[in-house]
This record gives structure tokens, sequence and C-alpha cells, in this order.
């Protein structure tokens, strides 16, 4: 009788890693081809807080809000300033463009509790990260399915810890065949040698996996770098 | 923009009047507070015309006996005017005002300080112990961005530094994640 469980495990457990494995993004970025896209992006980006906030934002900045939008910015509970910050960037953006009866203006705001606390000893942390993850999952992959909210097609993130959390709901939900959003990691400016742990962690998984510092890539695993992205 | 005068003789450079401002962000670096109070550092200082100083310290503990407490600021007039206070809303003030900029090594205030076309000097924290900030401080400087310092080092830094020398910080290049972007989106190029 036991030995028929373990049996059923390690067959459940092996599937689960098959599934897992054929859903990684290739080594190579596939370019997609055929028409171009004409659809709105929706897009969703992480503050991460502090310094990552800023490069985030940044990075936001750069995009053209005409092609992605509507736009959701995630932030960890607790964090007003990251959200003052996004709040003036559409401010500009929106002060920038004529206004247009396509373009949905303004931006919506989620919180998500932190997956782990700047000092949270380990011990607590699968404990936070588990209640971080249930919300998370509930933004990705429930909302969408259930309550015919928007999902989302581009998840933009730059860690730090939370981000992996957000990453596995989305994950979540490709291992049912659902929609996910396409995953793209942009590890910071500040990484010059060596990556952040959220950026080891998360290379193999995301579609797009970006470093701002060449060095970064001398190993040859899967990454672009097209310089400074800040 | 360019970068502050630096002065060909000790003479001239001692009626420049310049400014300094010393930053440590949101983070606690005591070392770096109090080295820049020493009279050592404030020597430099004055050898290379700068009158003023102002000190963010952030969570930083010093010695406050020299100065007086004025409101949230600690003050100190002395042949370098020295003005030392915790936090302020936004630094960009304090940035524009400045001749000389002293700081941690942390990436959001360096790209902020290099945007303004100021001399910088960074002084990486050597206690953290992921110290990834010494490889960026290290890469910018052997790019000739900024100059980058131990607390030791400071008032060497200070008396050797050529501002002229230093490399202007690329502008802003949006175009790099925007064209990643669409790429991946499956946008056309514009």
């Amino acid at each position: 009788m036991a030995i028929a469980l373990i049996h059923a495990v390690v067959v459940a457990l092996s599937c689960l890693v098959l599934r897992i494995y054929c859903i990684l993004p290739g080594k190579t970025s596939a370019k997609p081809r055929g028409r171009s896209r004409t659809a709105p992006c929706r897009t969703a980006v992480f503050l991460g807080s502090g310094g990552h906030t800023s490069e985030m934002l940044m990075l936001v900045s750069s995009l053209d809000f005409g092609r992605y939008f509507p736009r959701t910015y995630i932030v960890s509970a607790g964090d007003t300033l990251s959200t003052q910050k996004a709040v003036a960037l559409e401010s500009l953006k929106a002060a920038d463009r004529p206004p247009s009866p396509n373009v949905v203006s303004g931006a919506t705001f989620i919180t998500i509790p932190r997956a782990r606390r700047v000092h949270q000893t380990l011990l607590t942390t699968p404990l936070t990260a588990a209640c971080s993850l249930v919300v998370c999952v509930y933004h990705i992959s429930i909302s969408p399915l259930f309550l015919h909210s928007s999902s989302v097609d581009v998840l933009i993130l730059n860690g730090p810890g939370t981000c992996f959390v957000l990453c596995m709901a989305a994950y979540l939900n490709r291992l049912f065949g659902l929609p996910s959003p396409k995953l793209i990691y942009v590890e910071s400016f500040a990484r010059v040698r060596s990556l952040s742990l959220s950026g080891l962690l998360l290379r193999p998984f995301v579609d797009r996996f970006v470093v701002q510092w060449p060095d970064l890539l001398k190993d040859g695993r899967r990454g672009d770098c097209r310089g400074w992205l800040v | 923009m360019p970068p502050s005068p630096s002065a060909s003789t000790a003479s001239s450079e001692s009626s420049l009047r310049m400014h300094v401002f010393v930053t440590v962000g949101s983070t606690r670096f005591d070392s770096l507070v109090q080295h820049v109070l020493s009279d050592t550092v404030l020597d430099a200082l004055r050898s290379r015309g700068y009158s003023t100083l102002a000190v963010q310290c952030g969570n930083s503990h010093f010695d406050t006996g020299p100065f007086k407490k004025a409101g949230e600021s600690w003050r100190r007039n002395a042949e370098v005017d020295t003005e030392v206070w915790r936090f302020k809303p936004s630094l960009q003030e304090e940035y524009g005002k400045a001749d000389l900029i002293i700081s941690h090594a942390g990436s959001g205030t360096i790209i902020d300080v290099l945007r303004l076309g100021k001399p910088l000097i960074v002084v990486p924290n050597e206690t953290l112990l992921d110290n990834h900030q010494q490889e960026l401080a290290s890469a910018l400087e052997g790019l000739g961005h900024l100059k980058a310092s131990t607390i030791s080092g400071l008032s060497e830094t200070i008396e050797t530094l050529e501002a002229a020398r230093l490399v202007p910080f690329p502008a802003f290049n949006g175009s790099r994640f925007r064209e990643l972007l669409d790429e991946e989106m499956g946008f056309a190029e514009n």
C-alpha cells in the first residue's frame, strides 16, 4: 500500500517536472513570424521598491503607451512610494500625448504581500512566500478566468524576491495550458559581474532574460544584452 | 553639461568658494559620514577650493558634539562651513548646487548624479555583505565616468581629482528597451 503511494507520488512528480521542462522557453528567443501585432499589449509591471522601482519606471517610460495598455502596476504591501512614482510617470506621459479615444488613460494598481521582507529569517520565509503566492495566483490565474477581468499579455520584472512568486503564478497557468503573460526579466544596472539571486532563479523560466553588462553572459547561458537600458 | 571648473593653481582654487554635497541615501554609512567630517578630509576639501559642505547622512551615526542643532540639521561654521541633516524628499536641488558630490555606491544615486554632469566620487561600503556595489564603482571608474575611493583614500582622491577629465555619462537611450519589448511582443518596427 505504501509502495503504491510512493510510486504514485514519484510518477506525479516526474510528470510535473517533465511538463515544466516542456514549457520552458528555449535557449534562443524565437522571433515571432508572420503579420505584426496590431492589438495593444496588456501590460503588468512589478515595482520592487527603492532602486528597482526607479529602474523599472525608466524602462516603462521608454515604451509607446499607445501600444502597451492597459498598464497594471504591482506593488508590495506598504510600498506607497513606488505607487507615487508610478502615478507621477503616468501623469507625465499623459501630458505628452494628445488624448485619444482608443487609448486607455490612467493605470491600475495591485498590491501583493511581500514574499520576504528585508532581513526576514529564512525560517519564516516559506510561510510569507506562500501567502504572497496565493494572492498572485488569484490575480493572474483565477481572476481572469472567473471574473472576466482582463488577463495580461506581458509581465515585466526586475527583482527582488516577490517577483519569483509572480513568475510561479504565471507558470501555474502554463502548467494547465491557460493563457499566461510573456515574462520579461531585466537585471539591474548595478549588476556588472554577478547576477542577483532573483536573476539566477528566474533565468531558465522567463521568455526574455535581459542584462545590462556583457560580462553576465560570459557563461554562454541564455540572455540578451543590449547595453545600458537606464 | 560641462563639469565644474578645475583651477590650475592652488591660490585661484582657494578663492573659488565651491560647494560639496555628500549623500548616503537611505543607508547607514557611519564610516563615510564620520570621515568626511574629519579634519583630514576637510583640509583636503579646503585646499581644492571648497568652502561649504552639506552632508545628507541618512541613518548614519556621527559625533554631533562640535555641531549646533538648528531645526532638523546640525551646523558648524569653520574653514569649511558644514551642515548635516538626515533626509530630504528630493536631492535634485542639492545635486544642482554642488560642484562635487561624494556618495555611497548606490546605482540610483550614481545615475542621478552623472546625468546632471556633476563630478562624482563614490565610496563603496565595504561592510555590506554582498559587495556588488564595488563592481559597479570599479566598472564606471574604468570607463572614466567617476572616481571610486576607499574611506582611507578619500582625502587623496579629493586632492588629485581632475573633474575636467571625467567622461560624460551617456544620455538615457529609451530605444533599446522599447525595441527589445516590441520585438518580443510582435510589434512592427516604427
